[in-house]
């Protein structure tokens, strides 16, 4: 196997582990191509620790005489210390986790080895795909068909091979719209919206260029969608500025002259580095350990992460209002279409559809809306809040999904029927998993690394019914109702069960949630017997 | 009483008008009848289920008249934080009301005050006024240790004005002793006992500060008093709810603080919680920034960091700590004070108290420890919740000094969700009433102001009201579990929130929250309910065993 190369010393004895809210334990150490083992001596009541190397984003080391110490920083954003007797034995673990842990090979990684004794490979990945979506929303039939048009990927790489369209459009005006799309993402349909039969579509960038060419075959694809309406409204996840600047690198926005029907709102959302940058210091003022209360609130302010919550919380709010309140079909774009766009139209549908409420509801819609419809998970979520490594594509979009998502369900605590423990336990498996759901950057992709075939699939996993008992919510009940949620700054508050996960309060708030969580358990099965 | 009537007409100008518009946060927007009385603005309208408005004069901080036209615009803002609107036809009216509306609610005779008016329309089960006697708490402590006694010293009030007339005080210390220290101390508040910890029998004390002045004047009578709770070669220590800076200009007005030469025994520690004025203004900061509408979540941050808010909760918090590590972990008593040893001392000692005692969690330990370190320990409650957030008169002896310690309880209660018996809104109720009130018990600056109001004999107390099955289950927190350890609040500025109980309650609907809230309790008692079914199942089954031995064998 490769990865012996890495490993120099397999074992170390007579290490002290140090973790947060736990006391420091001594063992034997354990480095494997995919995993950090820890497991102490204590015989009565002992424990293991299993890392995935994968979750490690930064490591630091020290040496002091003879011995050295070890800072992991995970993209879970613990924070783990290793004590190693022996300076060589510490340089060579420190270095097989720094190199083990950034592995680029996908195919190398652990999903691809992780073989559960209690789970066969599934015949069918996912929990649903295009084609079964489609033949399950027979209200779709009349004015809406499944295009294969991209069935080799040929049209629009990052698409899956079918997509929702208008019917009255034939795959030829597909192809031509999508030359006309950056990354060739033609607006395809992502909610239907039952009570009115609105929609939202979503697509990349028009390519319009600095001398505004047009597409008459995208024209008329987004004519299709408004037919028998008066207008639509397209949201530009960029100011306004920012659109007419992309005009020279070849793009821009759809221009009045030319869709006379659609009306345009620009909404200027963060994206990118910016993001990642935010998260960072969002992160070092978590950790900050002064006890001053105004450079923690000054802190908070600088890293503008609440601002981004804010943002994309509000923009959701208008795509729903566009949608619900006013009756029309809304078209959702930035540049690339896989970041921002994804971000609202998935908080759009969770504030709209009681349907994308419940645990399966939700997986599947983040299938659907992230994995089928390709954020580039690989890129961004590379690299968590700790590395020192150049940032390159790493962007904290989905974590930032996660957050809003939160928000909604402090907000609206009966609405969802997961709990805050599936939020957190997805912002683990993003950054580093056992299952293969959010490796690679596309649909593509995973087909030819035979994702499908080869790992198994994090979303049917957690419905299996255990998992489900422990991540819905004890007192969800269903509303038909659209939750609108409250966006004033008052109202929103830093995600402490995630940011502050690992200081001691959380832990207590937990346990409260536990009882409840038990008692919910207990009476399921009092009812049953 | 007719006289008093009388005044009250007076004020009244115009007692009724029709027609008048009420806009409320989360409520319907009603039309009815305005009435003014003496102690009440009513409105009610004739349409069925609509709520009507009662609402004490005694609440309202400030009121705002504006004119659009003819039709006048009254903004009436409440020391609870609630803000509504009332809109009046006919300038005259609205000039009359807004006039009889702010006469009225800055009455200052406490006589004349809703609480000696008010006829309690429910059935007195236990009388409020005799539930925390000292002598009864004394009891307790007598249970515990025969090193104190219950000192009647200060029965007339006249050796310290704002104590109660029984205090606990070590027991070989006798009464002229006491006189010679309360000499020495501000306001005469000489040691006293404040708390004693079962587990290793220390204790904590609080006193006024030492009046050395300036050429560092000693009493060693005082210096034995407080000695003489120390165990053989153990030190104690002093907390100083003072900067160092402070209590040394404090010398100059003849006041100061412990010297080491004279208390060598002594360790001081100078801890800086804000007082007076400085808190009344950061609590009216807070305020308008919870209120501010614009929607940038920079401003808001920068605003309530500016209002310093969170700061004062975390600087009495880490006092209170401190005082309860130095009790628990280092197993040495303490005394507490500051200047008068009646507000940042009061926070200090009773908030260690509900980290160090689990008495102090129960809905009755917690009110009688509001009773004993905050009415009896002589907090001038009068003064200081005459004004709120939203008055504009300058503020004197006002301080949002008790509002600071319930939300420095709730911080705790929030971080331990399982460790209190009562629930927020036992904290939110003692807010309101604090400020305004239908009952006596908050009434007057200390336990002398109120024996001459003869309260017990003319009010009815607030515990009187809220210690009934209906109040208390409305009060009480469903995932309660007795939990008898010390309980360690995280201080970290990350750990502590705004309470949005009291500073969003009117800008933010909560119905989702209290229906989540109920769907919780509900759980909880299904859950208690089957767990008592499934107990009588297995009785059953037990004595079917017992009975017929062929049921063992499956």
């Amino acid at each position: 196997m490769e990865f012996a190369e890495h490993i120099k010393t397999a074992n170390v004895e007579d290490v002290v582990l140090r973790q947060p809210l736990q006391p420091p334990s001594r063992g034997t150490l354990c480095i494997t191509g995919h995993h950090l083992l820890f497991s102490d001596r204590e015989e009565s009541d002992s424990r293991q620790v299993l890392l995935l190397l994968r979750n490690i984003d930064a490591i630091e080391k020290r040496m002091s005489g003879s011995s050295g110490t070890i800072t992991m920083k995970c993209k879970d954003l613990r924070v783990l210390q290793l004590d190693i007797p022996g300076m060589e034995q510490c340089l060579n673990i420190a270095h097989s986790i720094e190199t083990l842990s950034c592995l680029d090979c996908v195919s190398a990684m652990y999903p691809f080895f992780y073989r559960p004794v209690d789970l066969s490979l599934p015949e069918q990945w996912g929990l649903s795909s295009p084609e079964m979506h489609y033949s399950q929303m027979k209200e779709l039939y009349e004015k809406w068909r499944l295009s294969t048009v991209n069935r080799d990927y040929s049209v629009c790489p990052s698409y899956p091979p079918a997509v929702i369209v208008p019917k009255s459009i034939d795959d030829d005006t597909l192809k031509k719209a999508a030359k006309f799309r950056q990354g060739g993402r033609f607006p395809v349909l992502c909610y239907y919206h039952k009570k009115n039969g609105m929609v939202i579509m979503r697509s990349s960038q028009p390519l319009l260029g600095a001398n505004r060419k047009r597409c008459k075959e995208d024209e008329l694809l987004l004519q299709a969608v408004i037919e028998g309406s008066d207008k639509g409204y397209i949201i530009d996840t960029r100011s306004m500025q920012q659109a007419q600047q992309a005009r020279m690198t070849g793009g821009g926005f759809e221009s009045k002259s030319f869709y006379d029907r659609w009306k345009r709102f620009h909404r200027q959302m963060e994206r990118g580095k910016a993001l990642q940058e935010s998260l960072i210091k969002l992160v070092e003022a978590c950790g900050d350990e002064s006890n001053n209360m105004d450079r923690w609130l000054s802190k908070l302010e600088n890293s503008k992460w609440l601002s981004h919550v804010q943002n994309a919380l509000s923009t959701a709010g208008l795509l729903v209002e566009c949608v619900e309140r006013d009756g029309h079909s809304v078209l959702v774009h930035g540049s690339e279409g896989t970041d921002c766009s994804l971000l609202i139209s998935t908080l759009a549908q969770l504030i709209m559809d009681p349907c994308c409420r419940t645990m399966e509801g939700f997986l599947g819609l983040l299938e659907r809306e992230w994995i089928q419809a390709r954020h580039p998970f690989q890129q961004r979520c590379a690299h968590s809040a700790y590395s020192h490594a150049r940032l390159q594509q790493e962007s904290p979009v989905f974590l930032l999904l996660l957050d809003c998502v939160w928000q909604l369900w402090r907000q609206f605590p009966l609405a969802l029927g997961f709990s805050e423990a599936l939020l957190l336990r997805l912002a683990t498996e993003v950054y580093a998993s056992d299952y293969g759901t959010f490796l690679c950057n596309s649909d593509q992709e995973r087909c030819a690394l035979e994702v499908k075939e080869r790992t198994h699939c994090l979303f049917r996993a957690l419905l299996r019914p255990t998992e489900r008992d422990y991540y819905s919510n004890p007192l969800y009940e269903r509303t038909e109702l659209a939750i609108w949620p409250s966006v004033h700054p008052q109202s929103l508050q830093l995600w402490k069960g995630y940011f502050l996960r690992w200081t001691q309060q959380v832990r207590h708030l937990e346990e409260a949630q536990e009882e409840i969580r038990n008692m919910v358990i207990e009476w399921g099965k009092l009812a049953r017997s | 009483m007719s006289t008093e009537i009388m005044e009250f007409a007076e004020l009244i100008k115009t007692p009724r008008v029709d027609g008048v518009v009420l806009h409320r946060p989360f409520m319907p927007t009603v039309e009815g009848t305005l009435c003014l009385t003496g102690h009440h603005l009513i409105l009610s309208s004739r349409q069925d289920n609509t709520e009507e408005l009662w609402l004490l004069h005694s609440n309202i901080d400030s009121i705002e008249k504006r004119f659009v036209g003819s039709l006048g615009h009254i903004t009436v803002k409440c020391k609870d934080l609630r803000v509504i609107q009332l809109e009046i036809t006919g300038m005259e009216e609205c000039l009359n009301i807004a006039s009889s509306i702010e006469a009225l609610s800055t009455l200052d005779l406490v006589s004349l005050m809703y609480p000696f008016f008010y006829r309690p329309m429910f059935e007195v089960i236990e009388d409020g006024w005799n539930s925390f006697l000292p002598q009864n708490a004394f009891k307790d402590l007598e249970s515990m240790t025969d090193e104190w006694r219950l000192s009647e010293v200060n029965k007339d009030f006249s050796l310290c004005p704002s104590y109660p007339p029984l205090v606990a005080v070590p027991k070989d210390f006798d009464d002229e002793t006491l006189k010679k220290v309360a000499t020495f101390r501000h306001g005469g508040r000489f040691p006293v006992l404040s708390y004693y910890h079962k587990k290793n029998g220390m204790v904590m004390m609080r006193a006024g500060q030492p009046l050395t002045g300036t050429n560092g004047r000693r009493c060693k009578e005082d210096e034995k008093l407080i000695n003489a709770t120390l165990r053989p070669g153990k030190r104690g220590y002093i907390i100083d709810t003072r900067a160092i800076n402070v209590a040394q200009q404090a010398k100059a007005r003849g006041g100061g603080f412990e010297l080491e030469a004279n208390y060598p025994q002594w360790r001081r520690i100078h801890k800086a919680i804000e007082r007076y004025n400085v808190l009344q203004e950061s609590l009216i900061k807070l305020v308008e920034a919870c209120n501010d509408q614009s929607h940038s979540m920079d401003r808001w941050l920068s605003k309530l960091e500016a209002s310093n808010w969170q700061t004062n909760v975390k600087e009495i918090l880490t006092t209170a700590c401190l005082a309860a590590q130095c009790i628990d972990r280092e197993g040495a008593s303490v005394l507490v004070h500051g200047t008068e040893g009646t507000d940042s001392t009061l926070q200090v000692t009773s908030l260690a108290q509900i980290i160090l005692d689990p008495g102090c969690r129960t809905v009755k330990g917690f009110q009688s420890l509001v009773e004993r370190e905050w009415l009896q320990a002589g907090h001038p409650f009068q003064q200081r919740c005459a004004q709120s957030a939203f008055s504009n008169s300058k503020p004197r002896h006002e301080a949002p000094v008790f509002l600071l310690f319930l939300d420095c309880v709730w911080q705790i209660l929030r971080q331990f969700p399982c460790s209190f018996e009562f629930n927020e809104s036992f904290l939110v109720l003692l807010f309101e009433h604090a400020y305004a009130s239908q009952f006596g018990t908050f009434l007057g600056n200390s336990a002398a102001e109120r024996a001459r109001l003869c309260l017990p004999e003319k009010t009815v107390s607030l515990w009187s009201w809220v210690n009934r099955p209906q109040e208390l289950e409305r009060l009480t927190n469903p995932l309660y579990e007795p939990n008898s350890l010390v309980i360690w609040p995280s201080v970290a500025p990350q750990s502590l929130l705004l309470w949005e109980g009291v500073f969003l309650r009117w800008n933010r609907s909560s119905k989702c929250l209290d229906e989540a809230y109920e769907e919780m309790v509900h759980i909880i008692e299904y859950n208690k309910e089957l767990q008592t079914k499934v107990n009588s199942l297995r009785r059953q089954l037990a004595q079917l065993e017992t009975e017929d031995p062929l049921l063992h064998t499956p």
